[in-house]
């Protein structure tokens, strides 16, 4: 249990190392209100930065709706049983553990949102976090795609991961996605290396059966030699047209009841 | 190994180099006989070239499912492909093989018997109702039982899955009631069934399971011991070839990790109705 006063964490670590995982138990177990904000960190010589593209917010807020979204500047006081972490993906440790030796840059990204962290907490350094998936990267490349819009055939989405996850399309060290299926459903599919299997974790929010989904979908890739042109090959052989998707959510128009059928 | 020793090949998917290794080993044991099971092209780089090495040795072959479909058009229902992404690459594979496929090969192909009997055993690509059923060895017994005992046989040897087995049914029985017009009750009988077997050659050109080997089966007809053969191939070689060709790069992917690339419909016993 976190003590009851305002605070602000930046929980930081390399890709993969569990960081969101850990966030999401931790607002969970909060009882007073929280809030989240995802941090763009920044590559450095051959270790490129995954873009995230909203894909932890989206995951968490569906998880906790209660949760507030820090990336707009918040109005003060906060309540004095708030909880902010933040998240930045960082492959090495800061020199010092304390808030004051923050990078300039993340300290920027904080300053103009008006965060100011009490703790730096960072994956393979702190025993509060834990530390079996926390790996060094030497190189890392990273690749993503904007799926707005996009809905999978869920056969071909799962044999995509699994292409994609045991080297068709390169190294793949992380690769993390929101994925839309015909039936409304959305799933959080997460990968490292360092773990056995994939997690596919549906959201709570299911989209009405009227056309393509609202929501955020996207797919994050990092490793090396990554094969972009073939992964989106791939996911354009996977996605279905306008015309499957009426087949799939036509039956389930009829299956709900007279009062629902609204836009 | 005896004279009564036979080989049965199945699911080739233009190898080359998968059916040269396979026929090599064949022959170091000195078995004459071979059964070929169809499947004979689709996937791989050289249709054309092992259908020519089929006929060469003369080999008795049934048809398989993508020989069918080669020569009669994509014609199959939706259920033949488990997902989108596979009917896909199914049909650019399909496209491309009969494009490269000459008119006297294609002619071969569609002079292939659906089946090929030996006495009480009875040789098909996927199961006697379909070239596209897949007898997988977790199927129910009674549904495997039927297959082989309305075919008349004693040994049903199938391939298809790409996974060999040995499946052995034993202790089965039919019991059946029987009412007649004009007389009282029914009468019960049960036919208590001899054990049958299937047999699962597996796959010389795209193994499947979870070992790049090609594999096939040996049978002795004297002895009724099955045999499951797994032979080294230069992997690499039809790789390449993969590529060379423009088929799709994950098949050469696939093939070298000894991965399934033409996955199994979700309901594996349903039989294509056209």
């Amino acid at each position: 249990m976190l003590e009851t006063m305002s605070t602000t964490w930046l929980i930081s670590g390399p890709p993969g190392c569990g960081k969101t995982s850990w966030i999401l138990n931790t607002l969970r177990d909060h009882p007073g209100p929280c809030g989240y904000l995802r941090l763009k960190g920044t590559s450095q010589e051959g270790l490129e930065q995954g873009c995230d593209a909203g894909i932890d917010r989206t995951w968490l807020q569906d998880q906790i709706p209660s949760l507030e979204d820090l990336s707009t500047p918040q109005p003060s006081p906060a309540a004095a049983d708030r909880i902010n972490l933040i998240e930045l993906q960082q492959f090495q440790a800061p020199p010092e553990e304390a808030p004051e030796a923050i990078d300039p840059a993340i300290r920027s990204q904080l300053d103009t949102l008006q965060l100011r962290p009490d703790r730096c907490l960072l994956f393979g350094r702190d025993p509060e976090l834990p530390g079996q998936d926390t790996l060094a990267f030497n190189r890392l490349e990273a690749w993503s795609l904007s799926l707005h819009n996009s809905v999978w055939d869920p056969n071909s989405l799962s044999s995509f991961w699994f292409e994609l996850v045991n080297g068709a399309y390169g190294d793949v060290y992380r690769a993390k996605a929101l994925m839309n299926l015909p039936d409304g459903r959305a799933f959080f599919c997460n990968w490292m290396v360092s773990q056995q299997g994939s997690q596919f974790l549906p959201l709570e929010r299911v989209e009405p059966p009227h056309g393509r989904p609202k929501r955020s979908s996207e797919l994050v890739v990092q490793g090396k030699a990554l094969n972009g042109i073939g992964i989106q090959t791939t996911i354009d052989d996977c996605l279905i047209s306008d015309d499957v998707l009426e087949m799939h959510q036509a039956p389930m128009r009829d299956q709900q009841p007279e009062s629902t059928h609204t836009r | 190994m005896t004279p009564m020793a036979h080989a049965v090949i199945s699911c080739l998917h233009a190898n080359l180099a998968a059916v040269e290794a396979v026929l090599e080993d064949i022959d170091r044991q000195g078995i004459e006989t071979i059964t070929c099971l169809g499947d004979l092209v689709g996937y791989g780089p050289q249709p054309n070239e092992v259908v020519q090495l089929v006929r060469e040795r003369a080999i008795p072959t049934c048809q398989g499912c993508w020989d069918e479909d080669i020569i009669d058009g994509l014609n199959a229902c939706e259920c033949s492909y488990p997902s989108q992404l596979a009917e896909r690459r199914g049909h650019r594979a399909h496209h491309w093989t009969a494009e490269q496929m000459t008119d006297e090969n294609k002619a071969f192909l569609a002079s292939l018997p659906m089946t090929l009997r030996r006495d009480r055993l009875l040789f098909v690509h996927g199961s006697p109702n379909s070239q596209h059923e897949y007898l997988l060895p977790d199927m129910s017994a009674f549904a495997a039982l039927e297959r082989v005992e309305t075919a008349g046989a004693d040994t049903l040897f199938c391939g298809h899955t790409h996974q060999p087995y040995v499946r052995e049914l034993s202790g089965g029985s039919i019991r059946v009631t029987v009412e007649q017009a004009g007389s009282e009750g029914a009468t019960e009988q049960e036919l208590t069934l001899p054990m049958r077997r299937i047999v699962n050659a597996g796959s010389v050109g795209e193994p499947r399971h979870g070992d790049t080997k090609a594999t096939y089966v040996i049978h002795n007809d004297t002895s009724g011991e099955v045999t499951i053969r797994e032979v080294e191939y230069d992997v690499a070689k039809t790789c390449q070839a993969i590529v060379d060709a423009g088929l799709p790069e994950v098949f050469a992917w696939r093939l070298s990790h000894g991965f399934e690339y033409a996955e199994r419909a979700d309901d594996a016993s349903h039989v294509c109705e056209r």
